[in-house]
Formats: C-alpha cells, structure tokens, sequence
C-alpha cells in the first residue's frame, strides 16, 4: 500500500478502472475504493493523526480524489451499458433494439378537421371570434336576408335541400347565413370565423358531395375597406399554402357582397407555368369574397353609412385536398382507416 | 355561353391575341374556362353570373373589351331597323292582346310575307355550329344568330298556321297541352305563360315554341316576335316543365329596350338580306322604360370603399368607356347607367364597376385593427376537447353523411316515427336527416373490414335530427364503434383482445371524467345489449351490442361488434369544473388486498360502493386490480382482488389502526355478497 500517498492511490486507481470489462467489476472496484472500508474512507480516516498544518490540504487532496473517482466510475458505466438505452440491462435479457418499440397506435383526427383547425387557428391569432351555426336554417338567412331574392338566378348557383313539410326552412347550402345570425346578435366591431357542414343537390363523383364543409368569416367596423380584405387574405392564404406564393383577386359576383372577388392562388404543382391541376392556367381558385352588401348590412339592422365590413369563405374539401395531394373527394366520407391514419 | 374572336372582330378592333383577350377578360370579371381554335377562328367559353345579362351577347361582351383594350365599340351595319314596306296592307290584320301587363310588360310582332326558307348560307351555319347551336334553316338561324349577336331571344311563327285576327298572351289553363318543337308533349297549368291564338297555345313564352306553328321550309310569311315576359314567370316557367333553352336563360336575366331593338331590327334586316319577303306591319303592345337615374358617386365613398385614393377623373374615365353617362363636380360624379345595365341601382354597384376595370391588383393591401372578442369556454371548446381525448385514447375520428336512407335505420331497429325529410332527395340515400350516427358508422366499419382491416376503433361527432313538437331540432351528438380484435406486441408475444362492452364503458368514464362529472351517473343494463348511462336521470346515451341480424344486414361477420352513442349537448350542459387541484398526500399509505371470490350475478359497482361505505374516510381508493374467471374456482363465480388504500392527510397510519377496518370488510363481503376469502 502507498499508505497516505494519494497520487500514488490515483494512478493505481486509473490503471485498474482502464482494465475493467464488465458493470460487475466495476462494481468491486467502486466498493474497494468508495466502499465503508475502501482506500478513500481510510484515507480520510488517517486525517485526525497527521500534523495540524497538513490537515487541511490533504483533505482537499482527498476530494479531489473522490471526484476523479466518481467521474471515471460514470463513465466506464457509461460505456459497458449496452447501446441504445440508459438502462442497466442484463445482456441476458436478449432485447432486440431492431425490434419495434411497444406503443399504442394513437388515433387520428380527419383530415377535414385538421383542415379547419388550421384555419381557424390562423384567424384566432388575427383575433377572429370562432362561432357555429345550425345546419337546418330558414329561408330568409340562407338567402334573402343575404340579398339573394326568391325566383331570381342567382339562387342557381345554390341548389338546395328543403326540409318537408316544414315551411321555408332547408339544409344550409352555405355557411353565409351565420351571417345574419351573428350580426343579428351582436353589434359592431364584429370578426369572425364559421366552420360547419353544407349541403347542396349534387350528384357524387370525383368533385362532388352533397354534404362538404365551409368556413365562412367577416369582419364589420367603421372604415373596413377592400384593402383590408385584401390584406387578411393574403396573410392567410400565405400561412397555409406557404410564403413564395402570389394571389390574385378577380372580379366577380356574389349577391351578398360587392365589390366581390374570386381569389387564386399561384399553382403550388407547376408554380404558375401550367399543368393539368391547375387546367393550364397557373392558378388555383380557393375562396370568394368581397365587401358585404350594403343591403345585407340593412337587413340585420347595421347603419350601413357607419359601417361596411368584408366576408369570405371557402371549401375545406378543395384546401384539403390541394394541401394533402388528395384526388377523389369521396374519400373523405369513405372513412377508410387507412386514408385516415395518414393525416 | 360561347362566342368566338372573328365575330367579337367586327364590333372592335381588337390588337391582341386571343389568349391575351382571354387573360384579360378573366381579370375583368368574364372568367373564360375553355379557348379553342377551331376552323381559323377561336371558340371562347366564358362563364357569365348572374348580374351580367348584357354579356349574354357578342356585342355585350365586345363592349366590355371596348372599355378594358382603351378601343372603339362599333357596329359594322345601319343599326337602325327596316320599316314596313310603303303602301304595305297586313292581311289578315292581327291584333296583339296582352291579358295581364305585368306578365308581358312589352310584345311586338313583325309581319314578314313572301320569303324564302331555305338552308342558311354557310358563313351563317359555320358560325353557329362554332359556338354550338345547330343549324336548322335561314329564318331560324337569324333569329338565333341575333339573339347571340344582342341579347334578346326572338321567335318566328308560321303566319299560316295561326288562326287569323288575334295573337294572346296569357296564362296556360289546367290540363292545357302542347307539342314543343323538340316533340315533347307538355302538360301546362297557370303557372306557365303562353303566346297563343284564338284556337290553340302556340309557344311557352320565353321558353320555347309549340311544333304546329314552327318554320318549315314551305313557310311563306312569318310574324316574328320580340318581347319582354316577367322574368320570375318564365323562371317558374321552365322550371315547371323542367326545360332550360337559351331563350329562358335571357329572359330570366332580364332584358331591356336598347336590348330588344337591337336584336330585332339585325334579324329583320338579316332576314330581309339572306330570305327576302316585305315587311308588311310591325306593331306592338306595351311601353318599355327608356329612363335610368342618376347616381351620385362620391370621392370619399370611392376611398372609403377601396382604401386607396382613386381620383375621380380616373373614375369618370373608366364609368365613360363603359357607356355611362358621367357629370363632374369637384367631389363627386353624377352617373347615369346605360339601358343594358340593369343591374347598376346604387352607388356601391359604381364602385365595383371602377374597382373591376382599374383592375383589384392595383388595390394595395393593408391590415385592419381587430379587437379580439373575449370568449367564454364554448361548446365548441369542449367538442374540440372531446376529439383531442378519443384520439388520445387510439381513436380515429370519421365524417359520415348526415342524410340516410330509411331501410338503413329500420335496419338498425329505429323506429319510423319522428324523422325530418327531405322535399327534394337526388336519391334514397338522401331521403332522411338522420336521427343517429349509428348506421353511418357501422357501414364505415363494414367498408374498412371488406378492406382486410381486423380492428375498427372510430367516432364522429355531428348533429343529429328529429322532429319535435312539430318542428325539426338539431342536437350534437357523439357516436363510436369499435369492431374486431386488437392486437399488440409485448414481452410475451402477441396480445389480442375482443373488444367488448367495457372497452366502450372505459371511454364513457374517461368522457365524463373529462367533462368534470364525478357522479350522478350510471350504467344500468336496460336490455340484453343494451347499456343505457344516464346523468342526473336523464338519459345520456347508450352502449349498444348490435344483434346479428343488424351486423349482418351491414355484412360485419363474425367480428365482436359494440356501438355508443352520447348526447353532446346534455353533457355539455353539466360540465363540471374540471380541473381542481388537490394537495399532494405528504403522509405514506397502507395498502391492503381483499382477495374474494364472487357469484357472476354479484354487481362490482355495489361492491365498490359497500367498500367505501364500510372503509369510511381513511379509504384514499378501492380498485379491482386483478380478476379472473376459470378452472381454479368454481363455476358461475369470479375471483378479484380489490387493493384497498388507506391513507391520513394529517398523520401517518398505523398498522393497528388498519387492522379491524380490513377484517370489517371482510366480514361484511361474506354477509352482504356472500362473498369467500381466498
């Protein structure tokens, strides 16, 4: 024994951890050392007999000692642990790291839900109000109060399911007539986003459902202006379809606003050159929009020289569809499990 | 509608080629959808809404590019129409009589004699056969080509088929028929107007023409007319008879005089040039408005509108090309909109037009201040809460199609009462609004195990429908099934588990544990595969074990199959708080196994509920942790162990304290449950 020499204990200590190759010998050696009765406890334990002005850095030589000890001791356990795990497993155990790990398959939210989950979430840091609407919905909210008259053609463009037996009410062909709803209740300033179920008469193919989704939003105050519109849409339609695309707005018609607008955006598959999902023409067309119609703004009761207000809404379907890659729509109502356990 | 670039030629200049035109019109508001060449010329299609009747024409849309390419509008011929022939006698003499004004503001008929029907020249069928009307014969050609040409859909009788003296305009009478030219018997009723004579109906106004009076190639004199019906009437019209022509399309959208005269007096002079024959008289009944008002248009209302200053010289400039009339004062226009422009009532519809043909993208863009609303915790919250906790639990959410089909429900055993139909179903799967979720999920489930799936676990959450007090209501409603077997791997080897009744009690418990409810519920077996879970008495929903005959209706075979169903909205109605924080125990527990065996027909609710009756406050849990039926007791009983947890917030227990409690439970198993200690 190099009795009280700690260096001499030090290197004996380095040489013999450097020849360790099992946790089992590592162990021993942390008991000859660490142990109750190992070098370090009789090395502090000689303390008391050296002389008084030695005490003190020996001490600390001691520490020193014990840390250096500690540290090469984690680290040599570190590298006999098998790979793959802090765990101390017995190599007898036999795992296999290339076997697939135990976990319950978690469940998946549809496609369509995610959809507008995104949707509205980018509203809601805009500060949009989230609100629903009832699927059967009068008459008078799905198109007069819009400004959409009885008998006239511009009800074409929404057939619509009516309920029997049940004077002018039907299924919702849009979700619009939240509009009304919600303006009818609630004064200026007022944004807000709907999302919810449609219905409208069309046989079902590749394009098609008689039941889709919509989210439809508005925003009312003094002094809203088609700049406005154009603004949120822009951060929107960037937020979900990335930044590098353009958008462009296109006059169009909807009898619930004006000026109104089709709103594209550049083809996310051939950027803009032309191809077959985009029909040559480098654009895509996601949403309608426009300025709300002074005569809407009437009907719910809004003095409509104080003030104007935008409105907007899409398809999810079509969204989901050119964010995900998606090319038959039925397959959202198919419910296959593997279609959905890929979103 | 279609048009093609050599004609829009011959009312404007046009420099550009046709794809340019085609770009352009897009952004001005005619959305082109197809461009084809075809025969040296180019085929444009182009979808036209519904405020725009004056673009139902060549010339209506040669107007537009007019304004939008800074180039003339011109019309290559004397516009102004031929007059009857000097010295002309109409014989016989025909009056127009008009039942009611407002069905047939404006009638006007031309009488043409002596003129030759024959095929059309070529140019004339070429040019129809382009944009996909076919050609028939000279005099029905013309009318066709100057209704594309302008606007206003003409009809030519046979003068020789019609009973002479007068041409009627009225409404049909119950059980009226007529022939139409394209030889369809049609029962009419008086909804429908009709152009009729003395004896017979000759046409559905605005609609289509009847066989009798059609021009054939013997007819020598025609009475060609031109009018104007109520624009709702030939709507409810054609929707009627379930026939949609051209002629409809225009007269719906309505049409205006400078329309009417325009087309009228191009077929004239084209019948005159190509079919020869004297125009004998032209009269008509009725007075077409020839006035439009004035419209102010401000400079602030422009700004306001846009957010951008747009100056008014500019705006004046654009509503000018468009064919309005402009006044200018300092800071505002005063617009008068032209005849054809019947949709321009307010100053917003000046707006709109300014805005188009400035063109939207020099609009910049800009963002308002929005004021976020606060809002309280919602229904919609909680929904969104609900899904986040079945898909955590393994579930996969589905969105099936809120209408059903009867037999799907009768399948199912739901009964025919009290459903909300649909009027106008395209199909029987269209037929109801559904009052469960149910049947759509089980055919979700019977579609994914036809695709060799061994495992359904789904849920959806949509409204459901039933009538109530003699109207329809809608309530949300949770719906989930799970079918088959789940299988996963562990240390020994692969687990499968039947799903069963308690799979689906295990994610009610997690739904209301979610919700905050901690009691007032219950699951009480209300019919042999029938759990129904009440809340506060009230009916929450119910676990349902389909019978065969259901599962096989849907072809599931051979697969355990269960269902639940819950009431969204009387959940949602008594959430309770649901996250309250309860100090961590800081004084260690005592744990203590009962271990007994049971008779089958012994509840374990009541069990529980005995236990922590008998246990008192020192009970912190009681809760199965081991269960087993099998060889090693006898038959009709089940072995449990229940791990009681004894626990003091102020103190730590002693055994002894625990002690009597342990051996009162056990006496009061084998009193009250019979129970035997193992």
């Amino acid at each position: 024994m190099p009795g009280l020499d700690i260096e001499a204990y030090q290197k004996a200590f380095e040489g013999e951890i450097e020849a360790v190759d099992s946790l089992q010998a590592l162990e021993e050696l942390k008991v000859k050392y660490l142990g109750r009765k190992g070098i370090l406890a009789q090395l502090t334990g000689s303390i008391p007999q050296l002389p008084q002005g030695e005490r003190a850095g020996f001490g600390q030589r001691a520490n020193i000692f014990k840390n250096r000890i500690n540290l090469l001791i984690a680290e040599k356990q570190g590298a006999l642990i098998p790979q793959g795990g802090p765990y101390d497993l017995p190599a007898a155990s036999g795992v296999d790291i290339g076997m697939p790990g135990y976990v319950q398959e978690p469940g998946h939210l549809h496609p369509i839900t995610q959809t507008i989950d995104e949707i509205c979430l980018i509203f809601s840091r805009m500060g949009f109000s989230i609100v629903e609407g009832p699927e059967i919905e009068t008459e008078y909210n799905n198109f007069t109060g819009l400004n959409i008259p009885l008998d006239h053609p511009s009800r074409d463009a929404f057939d619509t399911f009516y309920l029997k037996g049940a004077q002018h009410l039907l299924l919702r062909s849009h979700t619009s007539p939240v509009q009304i709803r919600e303006m009818k209740s609630t004064k200026p300033p007022l944004a807000v986003v709907v999302p919810g179920r449609v219905y409208r008469p069309d046989a079902t193919d590749a394009s098609h459902l008689f039941m889709f989704h919509q989210v439809e939003g508005f925003l009312v105050d003094q002094g809203i202006r088609f700049s406005d519109l154009k603004g949120i849409l822009e951060v929107f339609l960037k937020n979900v379809f990335g930044r590098e695309i353009k958008t462009r707005f296109r006059p169009h018609f909807f009898p619930f606003t004006e000026p109104s607008a089709e709103v594209d955006i550049s083809c996310s598959i051939c950027k803009g050159a032309g191809c077959s999902s985009c029909g040559q023409k480098g654009w895509l067309e996601i949403l309608g929009s426009g300025m709300i119609h002074p005569n809407v703004l009437k009907n719910v009761g809004y003095d409509n020289k104080k003030y104007s207000g935008f409105a907007f809404g899409m398809g999810i379907e079509r969204i989901a569809m050119l964010k995900y890659g998606i090319n038959d729509i039925r397959l959202f109502c198919e419910n296959d499990l593997r279609f959905l356990r890929q979103f | 509608m279609k048009f093609t670039y050599n004609w829009l030629k011959e009312f404007v200049d046009i420099k550009i080629s046709a794809r340019e035109l085609a770009d352009k019109l897009t952004m001005a508001g005619i959305e082109v959808t197809a461009l084809e060449k075809r025969s040296g010329d180019f085929v444009f299609e182009i979808e036209i809404t519904s405020n725009r009747p004056d673009w139902l024409s060549v010339a209506g849309i040669a107007r537009e590019v007019a304004a939008i390419t800074n180039l003339k509008f011109k019309v290559p011929f004397a516009a102004a129409g031929l007059r009857p022939a000097k010295g002309a006698r109409e014989k016989p003499v025909f009056q127009i009589n008009v039942e009611d004004k407002k069905d047939c503001p404006f009638y006007s008929a031309t009488i043409i004699q002596g003129l030759q029907v024959v095929d059309s020249p070529d140019w004339l069928k070429e040019r129809l056969e382009l944009i996909g009307c076919r050609s028939v014969n000279n005099i029905v050609d013309i009318t066709n080509y100057a209704m594309f040409e302008w606007g206003e859909p003409l009809h030519a009788f046979d003068l020789s088929k019609l009973a002479p003296g007068e041409i009627i305009i009225r409404r049909a009478k119950t059980g009226e028929k007529i022939l139409t030219i394209d030889q369809q018997e049609r029962s009419l009723d008086p909804r429908v107007l009709l152009i009729a004579d003395k004896s017979r109906p000759l046409a559905i106004a605005g609609v289509m023409g009847g066989q009798e009076s059609e021009i054939s190639f013997s007819t020598r004199d025609i009475l060609l007319e031109a009018a104007v019906f109520n624009p709702v009437l030939v709507r409810k019209g054609r929707q009627l008879i379930g026939l949609q022509s051209d002629s409809s399309y225009r007269f719906e959208r309505g049409i205006d005089r400078q329309t009417l005269e325009s087309s009228r007096n191009r077929a004239v002079s084209l019948i005159n040039r190509i079919a020869g024959g004297r125009i004998v008289s032209e009269k008509s009944r009725g007075v077409l408005s020839a006035k439009s008002g004035k419209i102010k248009l401000t400079a602030l209302s422009l700004e306001g509108t846009l957010g951008f200053s747009l100056p008014l010289g500019k705006a004046a400039a654009i509503l000018d090309k468009l064919g309005f009339r402009v006044s200018r004062s300092k800071n505002h226009l005063l617009v008068t909109a032209p005849l054809f422009r019947r949709d321009i009532l307010s100053q917003i519809d000046l707006i709109e037009e300014v805005a188009r043909v400035y063109g939207y993208d020099k609009v910049p863009s800009t963002l308002p201040k929005i004021l976020p609303r606060p809002q309280v915790s919602t229904q919609n919250d909680f929904v969104r809460g609900v899904k986040n906790l079945l898909v955590a639990l393994g579930l996969n959410e589905a969105i099936t199609y809120s209408l059903v089909d009867r037999g799907s429900l009768s399948g199912c055993g739901i009964n025919q009462d009290g459903h909300v139909e649909i009027e106008n179903p395209l199909s029987l799967e269209q037929e109801l609004l559904r009052p469960t979720i149910l049947p759509a999920l089980l055919k979700a489930v019977a579609h994914n195990l036809s695709h060799q799936q061994n495992y359904v676990n789904i849920f959806e959450i949509s409204n459901v429908f039933r009538m109530v007090g003699g109207g329809p209501r809608e309530t949300l409603s949770l719906g989930i099934a799970f079918c088959g077997k789940q299988a996963y791997l562990s240390d020994s080897g692969r687990i499968e588990h039947e799903v069963g009744v308690l799979d689906l009690k295990g994610v009610v418990e997690k739904i209301l544990e979610f919700s905050g409810i901690k009691k007032d519920y219950a699951f009480l077996q209300a019919a042999p595969g029938e759990i129904k879970i009440t809340l506060k008495g009230r009916e929450l929903g119910k676990i349902i074990v389909p019978p065969a005959e259901t599962l096989d209706r849907f072809e599931i075979k051979n697969r355990n199959t269960v269902l639940a169903e819950i009431d969204l909205e009387l959940l949602f109605r008594h959430v309770g708080a649901r996250i309250q924080f309860k100090p961590l125990a800081c004084f260690p527990k005592i744990s203590r196994d009962l271990s007994i065996v049971l008779k089958e027909e012994v509840s374990l609710e009541n069990v529980l509920r005995e236990i922590k009756s008998v246990a008192g406050d020192l009970l912190e849990e009681a809760a199965i942790t081991d269960f087993y039926r099998g060889k090693q007791i006898p038959a009709g009983h089940k072995s449990l162990t229940i791990s009681c947890v004894f626990r003091s917030p102020q103190r730590t227990l002693s055994d002894a304290e625990i002690q009597p409690i342990h051996a009162r439970l056990i006496q009061v198993m084998a009193e009250r449950f019979g129970a035997k200690i193992r």
